[in-house]
């Protein structure tokens, strides 16, 4: 019987994740169209309307890319905390407590000046998402207990939270039996470019050129870098590990706030369940495909953004929605099982050695 | 004697909400004792309940459903398997991953059944309307309750007493080591996985068949994660396992009843309070604890055989 050993390989592709996501991309579509089939839909029209109604016209191209926003944000915000070995399963309810302390701090003090209002309140939304990842991050750099449940369950208390809100304090007495809080004012709208496509976006490319170039280019990326390799080498470099870790946290808990304050700005304008609709959990995915690289999230994200309103759209032929998201993980774990062929070799031995 | 029909209640609900976050917990924890962490306990109990509906409703047969449901749960954490075993893969990534395609699937799947009726439910082994003491209430379980049980006692027996259960151990503390001495440290953390799979697939099975018995999209509502943090809770024992998911068991039956026993709050934030006190738990347990958790050394790393 011969035995296989595998091993890294020296040189790996510089493209080898984007290779892998392309191979992913096309298991996850096989994937989908296996499940569509199975269904009794003819996958080539389902997909052909899935791609006409994300891209194929201005308005739902800039449709596709307000959805991506929030994605590519909360995506950034985890590759910043995986900068130091950490993991933000939290989005969801950042997004959510983005929302909320936009609101919170919207009905409280009036902003005559409606520009300056829109920036204060989206700061108001990164802080919210910031203190929303606090305590799992104290927890963290304090006693190492584990953020990854810590963040996560944080997901069902935002949401729970948001619920309470929604259907007591925050009820607007106009939207009948549907829990949402009161509508913001028109003043306060993110306003567009051109179609439908926010101002969020232009923040959201602004975003994935700084945290590209806080990452990969800054003094303080490389200390997140080596707080996230060995305690050892950290305290050699005379580098505060885990300080860096929690300023990480932090910040990549405020990006997820800020998405959430651009959605709530841009797309629905009022406190709701409806907030996020998974954004967080697909951001996961997206930044997880990239490899956590701010570029490959921003493109990885817009590709999402259509395939989530491709998605929902094609509800109206009786497909469910959820066969994006079936697409999306199953792209990923095509990604990973290609990766392994890039990033190791097989040897095979005989028996006897 | 009001109350003390309350408080059989509160007992029963326990007994019935721990078990579900028992055997998810057990498993997770013969996953983890090989060294592989599986974060994907959600989407696995989540595959596990959809199955067994389904098949309960098709067939009316309790014993096939709870087969499949166990059986379709083992084969998607084989993925988990496949992909952080075989292909060395991360495996906080792969878990994650798991849990997404875990319930979008079972929506998928499940999507025909929302609203269903159950044609056969799982019995318990005495019926007793309104049980009166703790004895009544121990023998009026669902049969699954005491399937758990039966795990438990196997569970420590096999992880303590059998070659299986200290070569399982072997390769999660030390997988060169125990390569070096000639176990298959693959096929050890693939049965692992695949073993914790169905264990969370007879969760599953039991939330759709008895705990609950409906189906609906996320209706796992957190619990797989929960189960998760009762792993570390009960420093990966079977025993001390037990311990705590009669302790989150006892919250989730709890909040609910706040109200009856005289708390005003909102039904709203009572809801969040068994996840609010699982992280507090999990926040003071490690306080506790110092650090030393009792987690198997060799959790989430992969093995190579040529790493040297």
């Amino acid at each position: 019987m011969n035995k296989y050993l595998i091993s890294k390989k020296i040189v790996i592709n510089d493209l080898s994740t984007f290779y892998s996501f392309l191979i992913g991309l096309s298991i996850g579509i096989t994937i989908g169209s296996i499940i569509l089939l199975v269904q009794g839909q003819n996958p080539i029209e389902v997909f052909s309307l899935m791609l006409r109604l994300s891209v194929g016209s201005i308005k739902s191209l800039s449709s596709s890319l307000n959805k991506a926003t929030p994605l590519i944000l909360a995506g950034l915000g985890i590759s910043i905390i995986n900068s130091v070995k950490l993991w933000n399963i939290g989005a969801e309810g950042q997004i959510f407590m983005g929302g909320i302390a936009l609101n919170f701090i919207y009905i409280s003090y009036q902003i005559p000046n409606s520009k300056l209002s829109i920036i204060l309140l989206l700061l108001t939304a990164f802080v919210g998402g910031s203190i929303c990842i606090l305590l799992p991050a104290l927890a963290k750099v304090l006693f190492g207990v584990n953020e990854i449940i810590t963040t996560l369950l944080f997901n069902y208390i935002i949401i729970g939270f948001t619920v309470y809100l929604v259907n007591g304090p925050w009820k607007d007495p106009n939207s009948l039996n549907f829990p949402a809080a009161t509508y913001v004012g028109k003043e306060v709208y993110l306003p567009t470019v051109f179609g439908r496509l926010s101002y969020g976006f232009i923040i959201c490319i602004l975003c994935t050129a700084g945290v590209h170039y806080l990452k990969e280019k800054s003094v303080f990326g490389y200390e997140l870098r080596i707080s996230g390799g060995s305690a050892l080498t950290a305290i050699y470099a005379g580098i505060n590990a885990k300080q860096k870790a929690f300023i990480a946290l932090l910040i990549g808990g405020g990006l997820a706030g800020l998405a959430g304050g651009i959605e709530l700005l841009s797309q629905t304008h009022r406190v709701s369940t409806g907030l996020s609709q998974g954004f967080g959990y697909t951001a996961i995915i997206v930044a997880a495909i990239t490899g956590m690289r701010p570029l490959g999230i921003f493109l990885v994200g817009s590709l999402f953004g259509a395939l989530t309103i491709g998605g929902t759209v094609i509800q109206t032929m009786g497909v469910s929605s959820y066969i994006a998201d079936v697409i999306q993980a199953t792209t990923l774990f095509g990604a990973l099982i290609s990766q392994f062929f890039f990033t190791y070799k097989i040897k095979e031995v005989t028996n006897d050695v | 004697m009001m109350f003390d029909i309350q408080l059989m209640g509160l007992l029963n609900a326990t007994l019935q909400a721990g078990t579900l976050l028992f055997i998810a917990a057990l498993g997770e924890l013969i996953t983890e004792k090989s060294g592989i962490l599986n974060l994907g306990v959600e989407g696995m109990i989540s595959i596990g309940a959809v199955t067994g509906f389904m098949v309960a409703v098709n067939t009316g047969n309790l014993f096939l459903s709870v087969l499949i449901g166990v059986f379709s749960a083992s084969l998607f954490a084989s993925l988990h398997a496949f992909v952080t075993v075989i292909l060395k893969q991360d495996q906080t990534v792969s878990g994650l991953i798991l849990t997404i395609l875990g319930l979008s699937l079972s929506a998928l799947l499940g999507k025909k059944y929302v609203g269903k009726k159950l044609p056969v439910k799982i019995e318990s082994l005495i019926e007793i309307d309104e049980p009166s003491n703790i004895f009544e209430v121990l023998i009026s379980q669902n049969y699954i309750f005491y399937l758990g049980i039966f795990l438990m006692v196997a569970t420590a027996f096999v992880l303590k007493k059998t070659m299986f259960g200290r070569r399982l151990e072997a390769v999660g503390e030390d997988s060169r080591a125990a390569d070096s001495m000639g176990l298959n440290v693959n096929k050890t953390q693939f049965i692992a996985t695949c073993v914790g799979g169905g264990f969370s697939g007879l969760a599953g099975v039991y939330l759709t068949l008895s705990y609950v018995p409906y189906w609906t999209d996320n209706m796992t509502s957190g619990r797989g994660w929960i189960a998760l943090a009762l792993v570390i809770f009960g420093g990966w024992k079977p025993y001390r396992t037990a311990v705590g998911a009669l302790l989150f068991g006892f919250l989730e039956a709890l909040v609910p009843r706040l109200q009856t026993y005289g708390f005003e709050l909102s039904p709203y934030l009572v809801k969040i309070t068994p996840y609010a006190i699982t992280i507090i738990i999990l926040i003071v347990l490690t306080i506790y604890k110092g650090g030393r958790t009792g987690a198997p050394s060799n959790i989430g790393i992969p093995f190579f055989r040529e790493n040297r």
